[in-house]
């Protein structure tokens, strides 16, 4: 009966110690698609992990402007921290229950299924162009804009360049 | 056989409290930080305002519409949220009327991708970084700027060519991006008198009723080109804005310095941003507020020799 009550006061201290770490302790959830992370705070340095728009992860440790993670595939590293968020915005990962409550997740899932890459111009407002006798070179101008692509190694070569988004702050 | 025992009990207390680490979560963080935007280390605009009647001034509606609204309220309030489909759909009508009153596409390829690429820079830290932007340059000498609904984001030449460096143009798309991920224009026509009696909003309801997408239309250029959005709306704008460029790495000053050229060329320039925006004095003033916040970024670039270097003979 002995052993059995300092096993549990054992248990007991084993939470307490327990609780500093549970309470610093951070979930939080990737805002884009494909993020890496990586093995030093600089982009640069070597990939660990890639992941997607809803995935959860773990924070272990913040700086000024990466924060160290723990991916779902208990993979850890660096992340830009502007591309985790406190809420859950769509793709996979854990469940969140105020997300799921308040249907932020399904919305912003068809967000990034409908906002994302190229798309046409809709029915709806090439109809109102046409009523409206618009001249086509403005509707062309919106289909341009559409069309232009911008790749993702252009974007980091351009933000490593200036030192800005996940360079920046070096 | 105790220690045992008892390395169970934490094992078993460690696998529960990691299951309910969410739930935790949710429950230590102070309101305030869950009520804040959804990044951190941020400084964050003013909470919006409760009252029905202080609805009006915030969400864009003019004091006289205040009444309208009131009696419209019942209606309004069964109008589900407008989706991103016909957000996009608003946002390419009000696109292709924005190239056609404002000189039609700037055309330099290059200029444009740059200005792309700024953009796209700030919006991907933004608080709706999941939708897809697209940024356009308009042929014409008037200095503006203004966002579509569903990220169409327009910058005139005249404006480009008043800019000193990167900085302040990431300033300028931010505070238009900001409008975006704000939903300030959805929200405006949301409470306006046009979908006071409509209770569907929907691709298929607006493609059987050709009029009542135009009616929008009109309604969210008259608001955009001529009568400009609810100057708390532009506020608001400005400090999300100088938030988002901060993210982005920029000199969070950038704004700032624009609106300070803006202002000293007031009454001379060929602007529609006075007529469109609130007094530029006082949106200099909270933006100086807002940015001198930002101490720690005091080395962030300004990107001064770049931006000449792109802008080229432009």
């Amino acid at each position: 009966m002995l052993a059995v009550r300092r096993s549990i006061t054992t248990a007991i201290v084993g939470l307490v110690l327990l609780v500093p770490s549970l309470l610093s302790a951070q979930t939080m959830y990737v805002s884009k698609d494909e993020v890496k992370v990586t093995e030093e705070k600089s982009p640069m340095s070597r990939v660990v992990d890639t992941l997607r728009l809803g995935d959860q992860v773990r924070v272990l440790e913040k700086s000024d402007r990466h924060y160290k993670i723990r991916a779902q595939s208990g993979k850890t590293g660096w992340v830009f921290k502007f591309k985790l968020s406190d809420q859950k915005v769509g793709g996979g990962g854990g469940g969140d229950m105020l997300s799921g409550l308040t249907g932020e997740t399904r919305i912003a899932a068809r967000e990034a299924s409908t906002g994302g890459s190229i798309r046409g111009l809709k029915e709806t407002s090439e109809h109102y162009a046409e009523s409206k006798q618009i001249d086509p070179a403005s509707r062309n101008a919106v289909q341009k804009m559409e069309d232009r692509a911008i790749s993702r190694e252009d974007l980091l070569k351009f933000q490593r360049e200036g030192s800005v988004g996940e360079f920046s702050g070096g | 056989m105790k220690w045992a025992l008892a390395t169970l009990s934490i094992v078993l207390i460690m696998g529960a409290a990691d299951r309910s680490w969410s739930f935790l979560d949710q429950l230590v963080k102070p309101s305030a930080e869950k009520k804040q935007s959804q990044r951190t280390g941020q400084a964050q605009p003013g909470e919006p305002k409760g009252l029905v009647d202080g609805l009006g001034g915030l969400l864009g509606a003019k004091e006289k519409d205040i009444g309208l609204f009131k009696k419209g309220l019942k209606a309004v309030q069964s109008l589900q949220p407008i989706g991103v489909e016909e957000e996009i759909a608003i946002g390419q009508a009000v696109a292709i009327e924005a190239f056609n009153r404002f000189g039609g596409e700037y055309k330099d390829e290059t200029l444009t991708t740059y200005v792309n690429l700024v953009g796209k820079t700030v919006a991907e830290v933004s608080d709706r970084p999941e939708l897809t932007y697209r940024f356009a340059i308009l042929n014409s000498r008037e200095q503006n700027a203004f966002a579509a609904p569903g990220g169409y984001i327009f910058v005139t030449i005249g404006l480009l060519k008043t800019l000193k460096n990167e900085a302040e143009l990431a300033g300028v798309l931010a505070h238009e991006v900001a409008h975006v991920t704000q939903k300030h224009m959805l929200k405006t026509l949301q409470r306006s008198t046009i979908l006071a009696n409509v209770s569907e909003f929907s691709l298929s309801a607006m493609n059987k009723d050709p009029q009542l997408f135009s009616n929008v239309i009109d309604a969210a250029t008259d608001m955009l080109f001529e009568k400009g959005l609810d100057k708390e709306l532009e506020f608001e704008a400005d400090t999300y804005g100088i938030e988002f460029a901060y993210r982005a790495g920029y000199h969070p000053n950038g704004l700032r310095d624009y609106l300070a050229t803006l202002q000293s060329q007031e009454g001379t320039a060929d602007s529609l941003f006075f007529s469109t925006h609130p007094s530029t004095s006082e949106r200099l003033g909270r933006a100086k507020g807002v940015a001198a916040r930002y101490t720690e970024a005091s080395k962030f670039p300004y990107l001064t020799e770049r931006f000449r270097s792109r802008m080229g003979a432009a």
